[in-house]
């Protein structure tokens, strides 16, 4: 094993609370309350990361089992979308968990943009009988948040403010000029020799600036209070592309009225971020690895850039600087609710809300990039409107409780979006200012779009307990969607769960050590619909084309797909059972759960023949896939003293998956897909097509995994250098390369067993905490280092310090660059100081140090592990020259609260 | 209380069959957009020529990559991409192609079948249409529409049935999947003379090659032109077993043309003697077939219309071909990629005196000149192509980036988008060069002499007479026709395919000459066990 001291040193002074380990946190304080408690995993602010955080997503990383947040290498602004609760249970999409801020409907993208000084809790949904009341839209999980409201307690007013800078560390070592001009000589290549001496990771980097501010108000009493809150953010990333600057406004209202029966919550957000960006950061690192280092790092005396221009997957990584990728991103939502207690017993609730949203994206291409450049304007909007109305009942009967519940809700939604992109520009000065000024926009190139999908949900739920001792839930859940097919409108998904609180037992209470002993377990059904849109179930029409008829361009009108008019609800079937103990005072607590799924009548765009299909996939519900899981909770508190504290808490999630079928039977005919497909492959020169394919997803297995050649070893060929020596794996006399030939299963992409940690200590006023994340079991294909290892692309292209020596000429794929891909890596260490303050009008002041991902253990032999190797996609498990370089961050900030 | 509830249920059945509608906005029901006869023409004829070029891998007859044209083309002693170092490797495609060593499971042979296949499927949907909304047509609307899908479905069954032999004959946009089995060739063959024998009479007698009317549409010279393609290949298309050895001679197949019968060399000429009688001749100026605005060449049949503002199809030929460079100097980008072979280059006389003037006009060798301006290489030094050094592996060479001679067929268009992929040159499908070629051919077959249709072509370029022998019959369509998507189907006819030739070795078990047609995708027996893999890919 060796060490890679990583990213992230953070010194920051944000957060005056201890860390906890939020499941068993929440066990902790939950455990006398009568409401059922189940496996849902709060995090509540004390445990949200401490540090500099760029957005609430961070917060959740490590925190929670099951739950794994993950960036795509690349681009760290997109992580956006790279939320995933236990694993991938839908291969057409739908994956992305639910987002539920303040009772409203939201996405991943909305709740990064939320200030995570404003963030109550994150309350985490993992079992169909826990997010049965979100019905179809919690299929993949539900992450619920709380933002802070009013506490009633008077005038309040709190500053968060950080400051803090990033610097690049690390980044693939490339020849320097000298060694690749000495490279060239030996080897009697035709090289080109510019007479500078460049490391362009140096051109595309800079120092990092990142700085937010965060201020809140809140004020009056127990039956009308207020808070109000104002967050900016600022980030400017090493990378010298991508800025990012968020803006956030919110403002909440309690009032009661009524002696207390009427309750009225009104809340209004509104954000505003900008992101600059170009819109090809993979190109934009295989250049600055590539680019021939005896070239200058900016143009000549004239201007003019000097081109590598027989290394044609490239461009000099100066240039594609001034590509622009910039999006704005607004969102407005406001919500009401109000509850009425009809009778002691009786409550009735309605919610509603409204969501604006709208995106802007602009990206420019220069002249020196495109001979024609290229400008491109859009602007999506989307307008939500939600309405929940419920109607609650409890009672309670001698020993038993009853709880009742009824309600309906509907939600509307409103998505258009316009676009334009043109060539043919005249002059690089607008850039994407003037989309006028430019000669050519064909058909093709502009667009605009309209849809309105809807889903209607009835939801009644029952729970009964007794003794405090034994719960039981059932809950039923029709919804009704737009999207589906006429004929399936409405799926039905029920749910069960049940409770029994052991140390109440008289078998169990007397043993005195042990505190909470109890037992859960849940069964449900739910619905998911993830992959498809508004039209997918209808045979409609639109532009296909442009031909000439009768001397005329003429735009036709078509079909594009195969319409399935029977499309119905994708369905998860789980199943869960789990144990919580509570043992010396709850000092050591544990939670085990284990936890079986089945998607069936899986959404998928499944292979169909052609003919007597006009196109090759049809979306229909054949498939099906399982994920099954055990996840480990343990959180121990050594020490607990009034000067001194020790909480150390782990989780371990082990997760499952595996492609059942993709075979079934769609209109009486039997749909027989291909077993094995491939969804990854490599890029760049020479990588184009033919047997490149890497990640595949294969019936029978889990999703992603690595079907490959094996590689015997190296051996000299006729071009002076070594190849890969292929098996015959099949020992039919010829080494074939192609899908259906010699390969093999090598192993997963996906984790085995992910792991979250965190370990605090307290000393009086001083805290120390440290976050440790890691993930074992799955491999990754150093596709980084096939393609900077082959010396057939040099000297166009640079290759890696060690690449001559190794005189490999191959570019073939195979399991010599597969490698393990675990990693236990250190996040953040944070220390803290509350200052002892005897000042009245300053409740509290705190100082805190942080070192964030501080190292990473791992023994995988590019430049980090932390790949995607959780999201299917097509970049799943490869790491393929888009790696960004490592980088700490030090900040400096206060807290301070009046 | 029961009267509440049944009002409470209506309120709900009507709250949920309008709460879950959904108004189209942005797009049609298919109904829509067959309302009137102008529509239908539109949208259930027209839209099938959106098929004919492309702008994606394996979509389009020409100008893309990795579909039909390069399975004719890089698969021959015509041209090919070699590896260039780090260029062209690309997992070993390109290399498989000229060596013949593709595979059942090769992507862009199968997305060549779905695009081909797909215009198929999509023609039967608009006879169907045709069918349902009759009624909006008068008779001579709806034969002329019916006439003009049947031929383009024939076309594109031509394609599929000299690519991959034996396949399923789906004619209707009904037919179900447990029906689908493959036919014969010979039985396809004889579906895609007599669809096209049948609909000629109803198409009109248009140039489609020139701006008007009928640009770029199937006219009746586009299907006399496919006719006698198929009559000169129709030893090759009758012939069910293709590894025997054994094929059936062309005086024994006959075609009924015009109540007469006539023999598969007859036919052929009959059909290239219609073609001249529609008033096609040679361009007195071989390369003003290929200018940028070529679509007054009174030789060009059929063309794929090209206009960077209208239309979406591409040409990537140019751009893939010659020197990044050379791209540059043009001002745009290039690939560096596809390469004259050099049997092909010797056959020009590459190198000696007697060089054929259509040499320079096809091809790019030694220094490129651009604006009076010597093109150069990123060291300074001149760029200059090698059409001698070209060789399958050029990594380690010092010629790796600029052996090869490239492609120089069209006209430059300097004003075009996308790097030089968007020009305005129409793609030349059919000409009439070929037709006399096919003439001077079928006519030597037929015991004939084709000297003077042979010798025209010639004469055209200023190159002296030559004896109409099968032999220089087939070498004068290599220097007339380079490049064009044809030498596969050529050398197939003149049973050279499966030999060695230029630096490609016959593969081992290639003696019986199983490489003739491409494998049936690997995928599509996956999807459809019924279908049978060919002779030598099982």
């Amino acid at each position: 094993m060796r060490i890679v001291w990583l990213s992230f040193i953070f010194l920051s002074f944000f957060s005056r609370f201890q860390y906890g380990y939020a499941q068993i946190q929440n066990i902790r304080e939950k455990q006398d309350s009568v409401s059922i408690s189940n496996s849902t995993q709060q995090i509540k602010q004390k445990d949200i990361k401490k540090g500099l955080l760029s957005n609430a997503l961070e917060a959740l990383s490590g925190q929670s089992a099951g739950v794994n947040v993950t960036t795509n290498g690349a681009d760290r602004l997109a992580m956006l979308n790279s939320v995933r609760v236990r694993g991938t249970t839908s291969i057409m999409g739908g994956n992305d968990p639910l987002v539920i801020i303040d009772g409203v409907t939201s996405d991943i993208a909305t709740l990064s943009t939320i200030y995570p000084a404003d963030i109550e809790s994150f309350n985490i949904l993992k079992n169909a009988s826990e997010t049965a009341m979100y019905g179809s839209r919690g299929a993949s999980g539900v992450i619920e948040v709380k933002t802070k409201k009013g506490t009633g307690k008077g005038f309040e007013i709190s500053y968060d403010g950080n400051y803090g800078f990033e610097s690049m560390y690390k980044h693939l070592k490339m020849l320097d000029a000298e060694k690749y001009i000495s490279t060239g000589e030996a080897l009697g290549l035709h090289y080109n020799n510019g007479g500078y001496n460049t490391n362009f990771h140096d051109v595309i980097t800079r120092t990092g600036l990142l700085h937010q501010h965060h201020l809140a108000f809140s004020g009056g009493s127990v039956n009308s209070n207020y808070r109000a809150s104002f967050g900016f953010m600022d980030h400017k990333t090493i990378v010298k592309v991508n800025d990012y600057r968020n803006l956030v406004v919110k403002l909440d209202a309690t009032q009661k009225a009524f002696n207390g029966k009427l309750t009225g919550d009104f809340g209004v957000y509104g954000s505003s971020s900008k992101i600059h960006d170009i819109f090809d950061t993979r190109m934009l690192f295989y250049s600055t690895a590539a680019q021939n280092p005896t070239y200058p790092a900016g143009p000549d005396a004239n201007g003019n850039w000097v081109k590598n221009s027989a290394a044609s997957h490239i461009n000099h990584p100066g240039i594609l600087l001034d590509e622009k990728n910039d999006s704005k991103e607004s969102n407005f939502n406001t919500h009401l609710r109000l509850t009425y207690q009809i009778l002691d017993n009786l409550k009735l609730s309605a919610f509603g809300s409204y969501s604006f949203y709208s995106t802007e994206k602009a990206q420019f291409c220069p002249t020196w990039v495109w001979a024609q450049g290229n400008v491109y304007r859009g602007e999506f909007k989307g307008e939500d409107y939600f309405a929940h109305l419920s109607l609650g009942y409890h009672n309670i009967f001698g020993k038993s409780h009853f709880n009742a519940n009824i309600s309906g809700e509907y939600l509307k939604q409103t998505k258009t979006g316009f676009w334009m992109q043109a060539k043919g520009i005249t002059t690089n000065d607008f850039s994407y200012n003037n989309i006028g000024a430019t000669s050519s926009r064909p058909f093709g190139s502009s667009g605009s779009s309209y849809e309105s999908p809807s889903l209607l949900s009835f939801m009644g739920n029952a729970t009964y307990s007794f003794m405090d001792k034994y719960h039981v839930t059932a809950t039923v859940r029709g919804d009704g969607s737009s999207m589906v097919g006429d004929s399936h409108t409405f799926g039905i998904f029920p749910s069960l769960s049940a409770n029994w609180n052991l140390k109440k037992e008289a078998f169990f209470s007397n043993i005195d050590f042990l505190t909470l002993l109890k037992l859960r377990v849940g069964y449900g059904l739910s619905g998911n619909l993830g992959g498809i849109t508004s039209y997918t179930t209808l045979n409609t029409v639109k532009e296909n084309g442009i031909v000439s008829v009768n001397g005329a361009p003429t735009v036709t009108m078509g079909s594009m797909k195969n319409t399935n008019p029977d499309l119905k609800w994708e369905t998860r079937a789980t199943f869960n059972v789990g144990l919580d103990w509570g043992m010396w005072n709850n000092r050591l607590m544990l939670t085990t759960e284990f936890y079986y799924s089945k998607t069936s009548d899986m959404l998928y765009a499944y292979d169909v023949p052609v003919p007597t299909f006009a196109f090759d996939k049809l979306m229909a519900n054949i498939g099906s896939m399982s994920n099954q899981g055990f996840e480990l909770g343990v959180s121990v508190i050594p020490i607990q003293k009034k000067d001194m504290e020790m909480d150390i808490n782990l989780n371990l999630s082990y997760q499952k998956n595996k492609l059942i079928s993709l075979s079934g039977e769609y209109n009486g005919m039997q749909m027989s897909a291909s077993d094995i497909t491939p969804i990854g492959s490599l890029y760049g020169a020479g990588q184009n097509g033919g047997n490149n394919n890497v990640v595949y997803q294969i019936v029978g297995q889990p999703l992603g995994v690595f079907y490959l050649p094996h590689c015997k070893g190296l051996v000299k060929n006729d071009m002076g250098g070594y190849s890969y020596d292929i098996e015959d794996l099949n020992k039919d006399g010829h080494v074939d390369l192609s899908d259906g030939g010699d390969r093999y299963i090598a192993g997963q992409a996906t984790p085995k067993l992910t792991l979250g940690s965190n370990i605090s200590i307290r000393y009086k006023a001083l805290d120390v905490s440290i976050q440790i994340n890691g993930a074992f079991g799955h491999k990754i294909f150093n596709g980084t280092g096939l393609a900077y290892n082959n010396m057939s692309i040099f000297p166009d292209y640079n290759v890696m310090k060690g690449a001559p020596e190794k005189n490999i000429i191959d570019q073939n794929v195979s399991d010599y660059w597969l490698e393990n891909g675990d990693y236990i890596n250190i996040e953040h260490l944070t220390m803290g100081y509350n200052v002892p303050l005897k000042s009245k009008s300053v409740k509290s002041l705190r100082l805190s140090a942080s070192i964030n991902n501080l190292a990473t253990i791992t023994g995988y032999g590019g430049l980090t592990p932390m790949v995607n190797s959780y999201v299917v996609s097509n970049t799943l498990g490869i790491d393929d020259k888009c790696t960004y370089p490592l980088y700490r961050t030090f900040s400096l900030g206060v807290s301070v609260q009046f | 209380m029961k009267k509440y509830k049944n009002i409470l249920w209506i309120l709900m059945l009507v709250l949920m069959s309008s709460c879950l509608n959904e108004d189209l906005k942005d797009q049609l029901y298919e109904e829509d957009i067959y309302n009137n006869a102008n529509n239908i023409y539109v949208n259930a004829v027209a839209v099938l020529y959106n098929y004919i070029g492309g702008s994606a891998d394996s979509e389009g007859l020409q100008g893309t990559c990795r579909g039909v044209y390069d399975y004719n083309t890089l698969t021959t002693d015509e041209a090919m991409i070699p590896i260039r170092g780090g260029d062209w490797y690309d997992g070993g495609l390109w290399e498989n192609m000229y060596l013949h060593q593709w595979n059942a499971n090769d992507l862009p042979l199968y997305n060549t079948w779905k695009y081909l296949y797909k215009v198929v499927v999509l023609s039967n949907k608009s006879l169907s249409v045709i069918d349902t909304y009759g009624h909006l047509l008068n008779e001579e609307q709806k034969n002329a529409y019916q006439a003009e899908i049947r031929a383009i479905r024939a076309l594109f069954y031509y394609y599929i049935m000299d690519m991959y032999g034996r396949i399923p004959l789906v004619t209707s946009y009904n037919e179900m999947q447990d029906e689908v089995r493959q036919s014969e060739r010979s039985e396809v063959f004889r579906f895609i003379v007599n669809e096209l024998q049948e609909v000629v009479a109803l198409l009109p007698d248009e140039h489609s090659n020139r701006m008007g009317n009928h640009y770029g549409r199937i006219t009746t010279p586009v299907v006399h032109f496919l006719l006698a393609k198929l009559a000169l290949n129709a030893e090759i298309y009758c012939d069910d077993d293709w590894t025997d050895g054994i094929r059936p001679n062309g005086k024994d197949l006959f075609f009924q043309v015009d109540g007469e019968q006539l023999n598969a060399w007859e036919a052929c000429v009959r059909y290239c003697d219609k073609l001249a009688e529609s008033g096609y001749v040679l361009e007195k100026d071989y390369s003003y077939n290929f200018t940028v605005h070529n679509e007054n060449s009174s030789e060009n049949i059929f063309t794929i219309p090209l206009d960077k503002n209208f239309y979406a199809a591409q040409f990537h030929y140019l751009f893939r071909s010659r020197h990044y460079n050379h791209g540059g100097a043009l001002g745009g980008a290039s690939e560096n990629g596809t390469s004259a072979t050099v049997s092909t280059v010797l056959a020009y006389g590459y190198g000696t005196d007697n060089v054929d003037t259509r040499f320079e006009r096809n091809f790019y060798a030694g220094q490129v000149v651009v604006d009076g301006k010597i093109v150069q290489l990123d060291s300074g030094e001149p760029l200059e192509y090698k059409p001698l050094k070209l060789k399958l592996n050029l990594t380690g060479s010092p010629y790796v980036k600029t052996a090869g001679a490239r492609m120089a067929k069209y006209e430059v268009d300097r004003t075009s988008h996308s790097d030089g992929r968007q020009p305005d040159n129409d793609i030349v499908l059919f000409r009439y060069a070929d037709v006399l070629l096919m003439k001077a051919e079928a006519k030597v077959r037929n015991g004939e002499d084709g000297f003077w249709e042979l010798n025209q072509v010639r004469r055209r370029v200023g190159m002296p007479d030559r004896n109409a022998t099968l032999e220089n019959i087939l070498e004068e369509r290599l220097l007339e026709l380079v490049w064009e998507g044809w030498r596969r189907q050529d050398l197939i006819r003149f049973g050279l395919f499966h030999q060695s030739y230029d630096q490609r070795e016959q593969l081992s078990n290639e003696a019986n000459g199983y490489t003739a047609v491409f494998p049936i995708p690997q995928k599509c027996i996956d999807l459809n066990p019924r279908l049978e893999q060919h002779v030598g890919y099982k």
